[in-house]
């Protein structure tokens, strides 16, 4: 990930920025006042922590879906829902 | 959840420094052998990032590296650019450049990294004919693992071969480095990033990649509220953080929201395009006083913010192979833009 690619033109420096920006709108604690230009590398760092963090909540979320699924009556309208949910 | 965010969170600042430390040392800007040797020389890299630790002799070094190693921890030292050039006079006998980049590396992280490196530095050294004399650079090393344990924010950088060795473009150097370790990183975590190669497209996959995760924390919550008929308010609490208590004020729109949950839920698969000044919906995971901007305050209100608008992309993330891409492509049917039903019109005019 050099400057190589925008000397040859391949990718634009703007496109990057747009990129890097679009990303930063993902992340939860961007914040917002003025939206301060971050650092690229921290900006990195925080897209690392913030995708681990998503999958620990996918797995814990998982988990309790599970969980419930296997526990719950299985005419009740909430698995109904659920069922239908996963079916469509 | 925050108590174990709090824990990965100190975890993965290890890592990353780890990470990071293990990727500095690799001075090359060759982004293939760069990404090659990321992934193969990572422990001892620490050994060799050592001002010196002539690539392709290791083992020169072993205390050094290996105080450096285990006094980890410490950030990057900023060697200064006439040190540099010093070093690189006495060392132009030797050989031409010195070369190598100096980091703390914490001893556990290594260990996970272990074996890694050695190989990239083999070729590295090989390639880099700059050698520098160990015992020169001993003592500096010897120095700099002393510091070492003290956090610092410097970086230790070396100039190379061919390369200007102003300050300037060290620094640049050092922080161009730093964002390819961190892609790279964020590479592994990202699946599918291997074979997209540049800034711009891996940039795109991680994005498309952090959206689709948090739908899909999104559409396990909503399950999972959904599986709870008895609404409670405890569980939607949590899942909506401090969102529902301030959105909700209003007790109708909890009673609102409590009564047919049964029937919100599946609408709320339906929910149409929220104008942009239209308050959350509750139930709808979005509850959010704000209209989905691009900063929802909050952990929880991310995939609860993962607003509505983010759901109608789920066309776009419908590709993405993450295993449950039934679910996603499940979801273009019911996202059109229907009327929200009346119930939920009552949330909106409530809030």
């Amino acid at each position: 990930m050099s400057s190589r690619r925008s000397s040859r033109g391949a990718i634009s420096d703007e496109e990057i920025n747009e990129l890097i920006s679009k990303l930063q709108s993902l992340l939860p604690n961007s914040r917002r006042r003025g939206s301060s230009q971050a650092s690229t590398t921290k900006l990195l760092k925080e897209t690392c922590n913030y995708i681990k963090s998503l999958h620990r909540e996918v797995d814990d979320l998982s988990d309790r879906l599970s969980d419930l699924m296997s526990t719950m009556d299985h005419n009740s309208p909430g698995a109904e829902i659920v069922r239908s949910i996963l079916r469509s | 959840m925050a108590q174990s965010g709090g824990d990965v969170s100190r975890h993965r600042k290890a890592h990353l420094e780890t990470v990071e430390s293990l990727c500095l040392g690799l001075l090359d800007d060759d982004k293939s052998r760069a990404m090659f040797g990321y992934l193969q020389e990572w422990p001892d890299l620490g050994s060799m990032c050592y001002p010196n630790a002539s690539l392709g002799e290791p083992p020169l070094a072993p205390e050094a590296s290996n105080g450096s190693g285990s006094s980890g921890g410490g950030g990057f030292r900023k060697r200064r650019p006439d040190a540099c050039l010093v070093t690189k006079g006495e060392s132009n006998s030797v050989c031409k450049r010195p070369r190598g980049k100096q980091q703390p590396c914490n001893p556990d992280q290594m260990a996970a990294a272990v074996g890694k490196g050695k190989t990239e530095r083999a070729r590295a050294g090989a390639k880099k004919k700059a050698e520098l004399a160990l015992p020169k650079d001993s003592p500096a090393t010897s120095a700099s693992t002393v510091t070492a344990g003290q956090k610092t924010d410097y970086i230790h950088v070396r100039a190379r071969r061919g390369q200007a060795t102003d300050s300037h473009s060290l620094a640049e150097r050092v922080r161009r480095e730093r964002i390819s370790e961190r892609m790279k990183y964020l590479q592994e975590l990202v699946p599918g990033c291997n074979k997209v190669t540049g800034k711009a497209g891996m940039l795109d996959e991680i994005i498309n990649y952090v959206q689709s995760l948090q739908k899909q924390v999104e559409f396990l919550s909503m399950k999972i509220a959904a599986s709870n008929p008895v609404v409670n308010f405890d569980i939607i609490e949590d899942l909506f953080g401090r969102q529902l208590s301030q959105a909700a004020c209003n007790p109708a729109a909890l009673a609102a929201m409590a009564m047919p949950i049964g029937q919100v839920e599946p609408s709320c698969l339906q929910m149409s395009p929220l104008p942009a000044g239209s308050p959350g919906f509750g139930l709808e995971m979005v509850v959010n006083n704000n209209p989905y901007s691009p900063a929802p305050g909050g952990a929880m209100s991310v995939p609860a913010g993962a607003s509505v608008e983010s759901c109608l992309d789920v066309h776009g993330a419908a590709g993405w192979d993450i295993g449950s891409q039934s679910l996603f492509t499940g979801f273009d049917a019911p996202f059109q833009p229907v009327q929200s039903d009346c119930l939920l019109d009552n949330l909106k005019m409530e809030m």
